[in-house]
């Protein structure tokens, strides 16, 4: 009779086994690391600053004093010498490049010019053209001509724009003052002006590929748990001394610890740590990791082969998915989006990262978190124990 | 052809074909070039400025700012949850107008402009959003600009960003991997595993067969295609005449991949064939990006007419009365290859006979 086997010793007896299974599972075990190395790769690639301006080409005869438009804004006026190199960039025949000491120098693609060296391109998005005195016509009452150059990449929203942008510069000449009180600068701009430090796009991918890690970890994990029953190899470990509640316990183990371990590590190669929010950081990807590896349970459960498995895991995964992009694109999701279970763990993963959000306004998040978590893991747990039982 | 020994042959495909590395490829393909792809050209990252409106009273701007292209304008009821979905950035900015606002701007009163802007809104958002608003209040008082602007529109015909030029690359993508190299991948693996044999001394005929993997990849390039253009959102216009174009270009990418997968007596010498034919086939979708080059050129090679009813539709809205001709010549391609494939298959079936 051999001696008996402690509940911990059974445990960690079983989530060897499930390592070795998840490490001999070629598929899932390549693409875990292949997806962890290119999601690393990926949030580097991102932009680190955000071009918050477009370049506008300009022609002009006396335009003076006018031309401190430049001061204002989202604009970058970039002024060519002649109205017909600029036609010629915005019309694709030629390019507009800055040189070191900062001129413009222009490129005929039509004569295959060489590169400009030491110099940047400039993309010019926009033309504008004023006629010789334009200032004094304006302001005389006379009416003139501005023309707009667009090309087809030319956003709508900026051909607008720049209409209505040379018609209140008219207005202003012509002596016409604006038609509305303008309300003090300060209470025009609500919440902290972040103008010329804009979130990149690369702190706002964070919360996305960390879901994508947690998803890749569902997929596997759920795929292994198919894999047990089908083949079942669970019923096999059931015949020896260890209990239902010994899988179900090395499974939620399993399934949380690779899923958070790889989220971990994400974090770390994506510097998301600091002194102050590693804590909270830990509890979200710890809340996470529950709620993907509960959802792994009841896909594998339900899963019969591979694709039924995959088809699942996408079902129940991708909703999960829609917080994520919530926070890469504010204003693109619908209030609703705040019940769903993966959605406090983004927003305190984009709130911690990037505005250095205090655990005073990321308990709520992380309660209600913790409760969907303890929530589908009761489902998950009950639906698996069931299965496992009627093996 | 037995319905029942084809039904059993494409189930055991569905079933044990994902495992396959191709299978795995031409589903994640599309949508991993979509987001590389339009990271560095395009429009997944580039929003359109984001506008909030409150019209307490009924007035003319909120008409008229529906009419303006690449502006997305949402009417809210509540000019408190309005400064409040500004300040969280669901909107770039925001106006309300209160009661007998137009009025005021007519008499004169100059009414104070309740226009708020997100803190964290980009610069030239702010700066067209409140170049709009400003025009738009302009408009409504009844002033007549000082000025006259000309829009001048230059370059290649309509505007068409880069982003959408690189659709046709994407979709070519989803044709080759799900369409022409999960059959051909499916048979030699059979090959190669001996598996065909087993296959061939049951019920079921070479035809079967060869049908199963034709409609896996016939669904796949279906399914596929249309994730790739959605993921890219060029699937708005004319989505039924859309399906049937890709049923159409599917069906002739999987018999060309039956054709490829039936020459191929191992995995070296599919590689080979891909490999060897890769420009032939892709060429065509090189044109869609330098619209500068004499279209015919394209025309020569015959996977542009596969690709180009794609293209029509979702750059020229086309209907299929307009795609008329690609269709049917991709349909002519396609019944041309079912002797080729017949043919290449007896020759198979000897081959197996004599190995």
């Amino acid at each position: 009779m051999g001696a008996q086997v402690s509940t911990a010793g059974m445990i960690v007896t079983l989530l060897k086994k499930d390592f070795l299974a998840f490490s001999r599972d070629r598929i899932y075990s390549i693409l875990s690391l292949a997806a962890l190395i290119l999601f690393i790769v990926v949030f580097w690639i991102f932009p680190m600053t955000v071009d918050e301006s477009i370049t506008v080409g300009i022609s002009h005869h006396d335009l003076g004093m006018l031309l401190d438009a430049d001061g204002e804004e989202g604009i970058e006026l970039l002024v060519f010498p002649s109205e017909a190199l600029l036609r010629s960039v915005i019309s694709g025949d030629a390019e507009a490049w800055i040189g070191d000491d900062g001129k413009l120098i222009i490129r005929d693609v039509t004569d295959g010019e060489s590169r400009p060296s030491g110099a940047s391109k400039a993309t010019v998005l926009v033309g504008l053209s004023f006629p010789e005195q334009f200032i004094i016509s304006t302001a005389m009452g006379q009416q003139t001509t501005v023309t707009v150059y667009t090309n087809q990449d030319t956003p709508p929203e900026i051909r607008g724009a720049m209409v209505s942008f040379i018609r209140e510069i008219a207005f202003m000449l012509a002596g016409s003052p604006l038609p509305v009180t303008e309300p003090d600068a300060e209470e025009i701009v609500l919440g902290t002006d972040r103008m010329g430090d804009q979130v990149s796009m690369r702190d706002r991918m964070r919360p996305m590929l960390a879901f994508f890690v947690l998803m890749m970890e569902t997929f596997a994990l759920a795929s292994l748990i198919a894999a047990e029953i089908s083949h079942k190899t669970i019923t096999a470990i059931l015949a020896t001394p260890a209990k239902a509640s010994h899988v179900l316990t090395a499974k939620t183990l399993f399934g949380t610890m690779l899923a958070m371990g790889q989220a971990i590590i994400l974090l770390l190669a994506t510097v998301s740590f600091s002194a102050d929010n590693w804590l909270m950081l830990l509890v979200a990807v710890f809340l996470g990791a529950l709620i993907f590896t509960s959802i792994a349970m009841v896909v594998g459960s339900m899963g019969k082969d591979f694709i039924t498995t995959l088809f699942l895991s996408m079902l129940f995964t991708i909703p999960l998915a829609i917080p994520a992009f919530g926070v890469m694109f504010p204003g693109s999701t619908a209030p609703w989006v705040r019940i769903i279970p993966s959605y406090g763990i983004m927003q305190v993963l984009m709130d911690v990262t990037v505005y250095g959000m205090s655990w005073g306004d990321a308990w709520i998040y992380l309660t209600i978190a913790a409760l969907w978590a303890a929530g589908l893991s009761a489902v998950g747990l009950t639906i698996l124990k069931r299965k496992v039982v009627r093996l | 052809m037995s319905i029942r020994n084809f039904w059993t042959i494409f189930k055991k495909d569905v079933a044990v074909g994902p495992r396959s590395p191709f299978v795995l490829f031409a589903i994640l393909l599309p949508i991993a070039l979509t987001i590389v792809l339009q990271m560095v050209f395009g429009d997944l990252f580039a929003q359109k400025p984001r506008f909030a409106l409150v019209d307490q009273g009924s007035s003319q701007i909120s008409l008229l700012i529906q009419d303006i292209d690449g502006i997305n304008v949402t009417m809210l009821s509540d000019p408190e949850e309005l400064k409040q979905q500004v300040q969280s950035h669901d909107f770039d900015a925001g106006l309300i107008l209160q009661p007998g606002f137009d009025q005021a701007l007519k008499g004169g009163e100059k009414p104070v402009m309740q226009f708020y802007i997100s803190g964290e809104s980009y610069a030239i958002d702010r700066l067209i959003l409140s170049v709009t608003a400003i025009d738009l209040i302009r408009t409504v008082e009844g002033s007549s600009p000082p000025v006259e602007v000309e829009l001048v529109s230059l370059g290649r015909g309509e505007a068409l960003p880069i982003s959408m030029r690189l659709v046709p690359i994407i979709a070519m993508y989803a044709f080759i991997i799900a369409g022409l190299f999960v059959p051909a991948s499916s048979l030699v693996e059979e090959r190669e595993r001996k598996t065909i044999q087993a296959v061939l001394v049951s019920p079921a005929k070479l035809s079967d067969l060869l049908a199963a993997k034709a409609v896996l990849g016939i669904v796949l390039t279906i399914i596929m295609t249309v994730v790739t253009l959605l993921l890219n959102g060029a699937f708005s216009h004319n989505q039924l005449d859309m399906i049937v174009v890709l049923i159409v270009a599917a069906i002739f990418w999987s018999m060309l991949g039956l054709v490829v997968g039936l020459l191929a007596s191992n995995s070296q010498i599919l590689f080979a064939i891909v490999k060897g034919s890769g420009a032939l086939l892709f060429a065509p979708v090189i044109f869609y990006l330098f619209p500068d080059w004499p279209q015919w050129i394209a025309k020569m090679f015959p996977t542009f007419w596969a690709i180009d009813p794609v293209w029509q539709i979702l750059a020229n809205h086309a209907t299929l009365a307009d795609i008329i001709l690609p269709l049917m010549v991709t349909a002519g391609m396609s019944i041309v290859l079912i002797p080729i494939v017949a043919k290449l298959g007896r020759r198979m079936l000897v081959q197996l006979a004599s190995s």
